[in-house]
């Protein structure tokens, strides 16, 4: 794949990681996987190899829910990874897919306008119209090509699709068929196939799911990290990529803003200061665990292109600011006291009090 | 000769299944278990068709049944089925640790320098299995028993194998945590150290007398971590000497009914099991890879009314077994298959693995014991009333409803009561609504523990009634301070105990004649009042209650006038809330003399000036209210108490204690009405000043709604119905006073 695209697919970036573990595993591999769940879950744990190559990790935190996750799609029921935003849903279900079908790629991004076509089979109405209901006249959506190939198809925020397109998923999550009357056939799922949808909690109720869907699916619940290290480790390894990709130098204090990001995160998301001493009220928006991976790379673009390329507070300032106050009035009055009672009393954080306090 | 250790994990039903083989392979013709030697005379009890584990083997102190230890043991507990064992192929049975009676008498001194074994000691010393299970990086030191021997050809082989990662085990440890370095057999060590030292000598000491005896095939059950302390016996004096002169202190011991809630305690046999309801269902369905199991999850979910289908369980089954695989483990364990339940059945949320837990992981299973095995009087008597009563005493929480007018709810209900003042808390009372009605509403459950609070009173008599009767009586006897008796009267009446009842009397009757403490007094006195007008007793005990009743209520009259003077302000509230409370009861009681005592009382503290302001307001209005002061009285009383003249306080504390919780009085009652109202308007500007803060004060107590309402009649001025008199009104002149009236009450 060329090298100056912005953002590589799982089985591309980390090909020889793929690669690695494929010559090193020793477990069986159910059909059309290209890795045993063994080796899957050390491509997303992490380890090292027998032969001594280092996996990186892709998913920190608890294993048995990966190792719940992959089970669960070796018993041909789909996955559903349910959650608060950015807890790594898609990116959990991306490299999954990309461990076991090689291919991360089959994704329907469901939205309210996610219509059937999108999800089952189109047509192309030329060719429709010129020769009628023909194979050829088809336009196959992921899910067509994952059952017909036998790889793992994705489903981005399947609550928001709409509720009788999502029951469209029910015939073909339980008969492993998708059929086309225009042309009296159907598709027949190859061995391998299989789904992993995301959904979040925040969502619930927008267009719950079925009773009869929920029943196709074993649910994950994707918690927020629990301790700082975790989330910290999470950030530094996602900004570390971030750089690199977009060639930007690491420079050594990054850790120490990244800690700093990470415990106002988590301090706003807990409702009190990292001592217990200071209660807080919570901003409205969730902050993430990704808004603090994006709130550091914005901040570090900043400083290399209008910066003297070293992260200075300034740079973090307008990024945290708009990951924390997403509504106008009452989040600006949380931030503010936050500001007051634990920015501007703790030691060594003065620049970034002085910085947000610029902006606000 | 041979000796076969066999260490175990108690409660592990690994444990028990290696066991069982093992003993039928060495065909042992004695069987030694790591137990108390004073239980062996209940064992043959265990094969009793009614013998229902989960029970416990109690031992205890019988002088005082607080020193006292449990066994519990459970279906598949290694001991349990080494019993039955022995017990089943005749072949003798002996428990040989450390006896209680010896464990009960010695001091074990926890000296300061509990560094030397720390924490992390004590917990592989009581679970070494855990911990091996732990150091292979299993969840649960059950499923490590089957892994780790699963291709054992001998049965024996596996306790070798244990036997060999003790020895190690307690080589290592010490070490690790002796961080001085010093020498470990100093003088200084834990008494916990002292004390397995003892256990393994007398296990050791059985041990040499089964072989002394001439038993060929000795099998020794007993927890893992002793093992390497009784492969190689020493010399038999080093034990002896270990030994010698133990004080000694008598023991009984029982059986009683256990729980598996209770399995997971820490008691007698070290560290209990977290998850018996479990291990129960392993050890019952060996074979079941989780169907079972899972199916057992999923009923019990729709009786809590979350819908699973059998789908569910075949789905479930299948990521367990998945999951299982994924973990090279041979087939899911408790983990696997929680862990498939909450992603098939519960959406990914833990929350609904609650009632899972209560009814299946730990279980509500609760044992029972034969009938006719060995039990204190008390206990059998308790049993007896309990089945005459048709009350199971089971630790499953029951509610029953009594109405006291039929006999024998009446009968539940003093029973109830006579346990409860033994504290023996198997019923609690709850609250019904409407007082004096004759229905009690009761929550029963039984704890294995009240078994030892029932063996503690198991001294003071024979029966219920005769303990509790006794028990209260030596109870009041104690009893130096008149507060002290006062509640034992509201406990003895409803538990029907009229001898002990008596002496609850004739000794508060002492203690009244010796209390100068006229607030003591009125805190005894309302109580008997309640027995005197509602209490259900018999004719007898209410004269006697009555006499003393009398006797207390005139100590309290002829000292009251002279308590409510010489008080601060905080003294003189409380002070009011008795008077008022005594006041309630003299009403209630409708007895002439003492009602007419009581007015000419309350009449000398109105009247004298040296009654603390708050109480003589107080006085004031109970006068009133009972009809015993004129208006014009009441008016003058008013006028002379808020008169400028007074302290400000003092007036202030005259009529917080006048309107203290009245502000419906002042809103419905005309006559106070007026008083306030004409009296209010008489002042002139530069006293109606003054005294402002102080309305302010006693306003301040008053809610917002009773403020507004206030405040609505003040806008209508005079009452008009009630006073004949007329007062000419300069309409203008009076609504001057409306905004400060407005700002007084708050409402601006
Ligand atoms: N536990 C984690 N381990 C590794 N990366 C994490 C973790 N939690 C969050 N991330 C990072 O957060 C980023 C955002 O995650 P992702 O987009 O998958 O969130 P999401 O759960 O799909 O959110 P949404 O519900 O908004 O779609 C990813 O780049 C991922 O690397
Ligand atoms: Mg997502």
């Amino acid at each position: 794949m060329a090298q100056n695209i912005l953002r590589q697919a799982a089985e591309a970036q980390f090909a020889q990681e793929i690669e690695e573990i494929k010559k090193q595993d020793k477990h069986t591999r159910p059909e059309n996987w290209l890795l045993s769940p063994h080796a899957v879950v050390t491509y997303l744990m992490g380890g090292k190899l027998g032969n001594g190559f280092d996996v990186s990790p892709k998913y920190i935190g608890n294993r048995r829910l990966m190792e719940i996750a992959v089970a669960t799609l070796t018993t041909d029921r789909a996955l559903l990874l349910y959650g608060l935003p950015g807890t790594a849903k898609s990116w959990v279900s991306e490299h999954i897919s990309a461990a076991i079908s090689g291919d991360s790629g089959l994704v329907i991004q469901g939205t309210a306008g996610t219509g059937e076509d999108s999800v089952r089979y189109g047509w192309n109405y030329a060719q429709l119209l010129s020769a009628g209901p023909v194979p050829e006249a088809i336009v196959e959506t992921p899910v067509m090509r994952g059952m017909k190939e036998g790889k793992i198809v994705r489903v981005e925020e399947l609550t928001r699709i709409g509720s009788d397109v999502q029951d469209s998923l029910i015939t073909i999550l339980s008969e492993k068929m998708l059929p086309i009357p225009e042309l009296n056939t159907k598709v027949m799922a190859v061995r391998g196939f299989n789904m992993i949808a995301t959904a979040n909690n925040r969502d619930k109720g927008v267009n719950d799911l079925s009773s009869a869907l929920k029943r196709r699916f074993n649910t994950v619940i994707l918690p927020v990290p629990e301790t700082i290290e975790e989330e910290v480790e999470i950030v530094q390894q996602r900004v570390a990529s971030f750089s690199k990709s977009i060639d930007l130098p690491v420079e050594k204090p990054i850790l120490e803003e990244i800690n700093r990001i990470v415990t106002v995160f988590r301090e706003l998301r807990n409702g009190v200061s990292t001592d217990g001493k200071t209660k807080l009220k919570s901003p409205s928006g969730t902050l993430s665990t990704a808004e603090a991976i994006s709130v550091m790379n914005s901040g570090l673009s900043l400083a290399y292109h209008f910066g003297d390329a070293s992260l200075k507070a300034d740079d973090l300032a307008s990024g945290l600011i708009g990951a924390i106050i997403k509504d106008p009035v009452q989040d600006k009055i949380v931030f503010q006291e936050y500001m007051e009672t634990v920015l501007k009393q703790r030691d060594g954080w003065k620049d970034i009090y002085r910085a947000c306090r610029e902006i606000i | 000769m041979s000796v076969h250790l066999l260490g175990i994990r108690h409660h592990g039903p690994g444990s028990s299944r290696h066991v069982l083989n093992a003993l039928s392979e060495i065909q042992p013709d004695v069987v030694l278990i790591e137990g108390p030697p004073e239980g062996e005379a209940m064992l043959s009890w265990a094969t009793h068709a009614d013998m229902q584990p989960p029970v416990a083997l109690l031992g205890y102190v019988p002088d005082n049944p607080q020193q006292a230890v449990f066994y519990p043991f459970t279906l598949h507990s290694p001991e349990w089925n080494a019993i039955l064992y022995a017990l089943r192929n005749q072949v003798p049975v002996r428990f040989i640790d450390m006896p209680l009676a010896h464990g009960f008498a010695i001091e074990w001194q926890e000296t300061a320098s509990n560094i030397d074994t720390s924490e992390f000691t004590e917990q592989v010393r009581k679970n070494p299995i855990s911990y091996l299970a732990e150091i292979a990086e299993f969840d649960d030191p059950e499923e490590w028993w089957e892994h780790r021997f699963e291709i054992v050809q001998q049965p024996y082989e596996v306790f070798e194998a244990i036997a060999e990662s003790m020895t190690a085990l307690r080589q290592a440890l010490p070490e690790r945590n002796d961080r001085r370095g010093g020498d470990r057999r100093g003088s200084d060590r834990r008494g916990s150290d002292r004390r397995e030292e003892i256990r393994e000598a007398f296990m050791r000491k059985s041990i040499r007398i089964a072989q002394k005896e001439g038993f060929e095939r000795i099998a020794v059950v007993c927890g893992a971590w002793h093992v390497p302390a009784l492969m190689h016996l020493p010399k038999q004096k080093e034990d002896d000497l270990l030994l010698k002169n133990l004080p000694k202190t008598k023991v009984e011991s029982t059986w009683i009914p256990w729980t598996n809630d209770r399995m997971a305690f820490e008691s007698g046999y070290g560290a209990g099991v977290e998850s018996p309801g479990w291990y129960m269902h392993h050890w019952q369905h060996p074979d079941d890879h989780g169907t079972l199991w899972l199916s057992h999850t999923a009923h019990v979910f729709r009786a809590n009314h979350v819908d699973i289908s059998s789908a569910h369980i075949i789905e479930a089954v299948r990521l367990a077994g998945a999951l299982a695989g994924l973990r090279g483990l041979s087939r899911p364990g408790l983990k696997e298959l929680n862990e498939a339940t909450v992603a098939v059945m519960c959406m990914g949320e833990p929350l609904l693995m609650k009632v899972i837990y209560r009814e299946l992981i730990v279980g509500k299973a609760f044992g029972q014991i034969p009938e006719g095995t060995p039990q204190v009087p008390l206990q059998r008597n308790l049993e007896a009333l309990a089945k005459r009563f048709r009350i199971k005493i089971i630790p499953e929480q029951k509610t029953l409803k009594l109405d006291l007018r039929e006999e024998n709810d009446l009968q539940k209900s003093i029973l109830l009561h006579r346990l409860q003042l033994l504290d023996i808390n198997w019923g609690t009372m709850e609250a019904v609504s409407g007082k004096g009605t004759f229905k009690e509403e009761w929550t029963l459950r039984w704890y294995p523990e009240l078994t030892i609070n029932l063996l503690e009173k198991a001294p003071w008599g024979n029966t219920v009634d005769e303990a509790a009767a006794k028990y209260l009586e030596n109870k009041a006897k104690k009893c130096a301070r008149l507060d002290e008796i006062t509640p034992l009267v509201q406990t003895a009446i409803p538990a029907d105990l009229p001898t002990a009842l008596g002496a609850v009397m004739r000794k508060m009757d002492e203690l009244a004649a010796t209390t100068s403490d006229i607030s003591m007094l009125m805190d005894a006195f309302t109580p008997l009042a309640q027995v005197s007008r509602y209490g259900n007793v018999r004719r007898t005990d209410r004269e006697s209650i009555d006499l003393i009743m009398t006797t207390i209520f005139y100590r309290i009259i002829a000292g009251l006038p002279a308590g409510c003077t010489g008080i601060d302000d905080e003294q003189a509230a409380e002070m009011t809330q008795k008077i008022r409370e005594v006041n309630q009861a003299i009403q209630m009681l409708e007895k002439q003399e003492l009602t007419e005592a009581w007015t000419t009382t309350l009449r000398t503290i109105f009247h004298s000036d040296r009654t603390a302001p708050f109480i003589q307001g107080y006085s004031c209005k109970a006068l009133y209210d009972s009809r015993l002061l004129e208006m014009d009285s009441t008016f003058n009383a008013f006028a002379k108490a808020l008169s400028p003249n007074n302290e400000p306080s003092a007036s202030a504390n005259w009529l917080e204690g006048f309107l203290n919780d009245a502000a419906t009085v002042l809103i419905l009652d005309d006559v106070i009405w007026d008083v306030v109202n004409d009296w209010l308007q008489s002042l002139d500007d530069a006293t109606f000043l003054q005294v402002v803060p102080l309305l302010r004060r006693t306003f301040a107590n008053f809610s917002n709604v009773e403020k507004r309402k206030i405040a609505g009649r003040a806008r209508q001025g005079k009452s008009g119905t009630s006073s004949p008199q007329t007062i000419d009104i300069d309409p203008q002149r009076a609504a001057q006073v409306l905004p400060i009236l407005e700002l007084l009450m708050g409402i601006k």
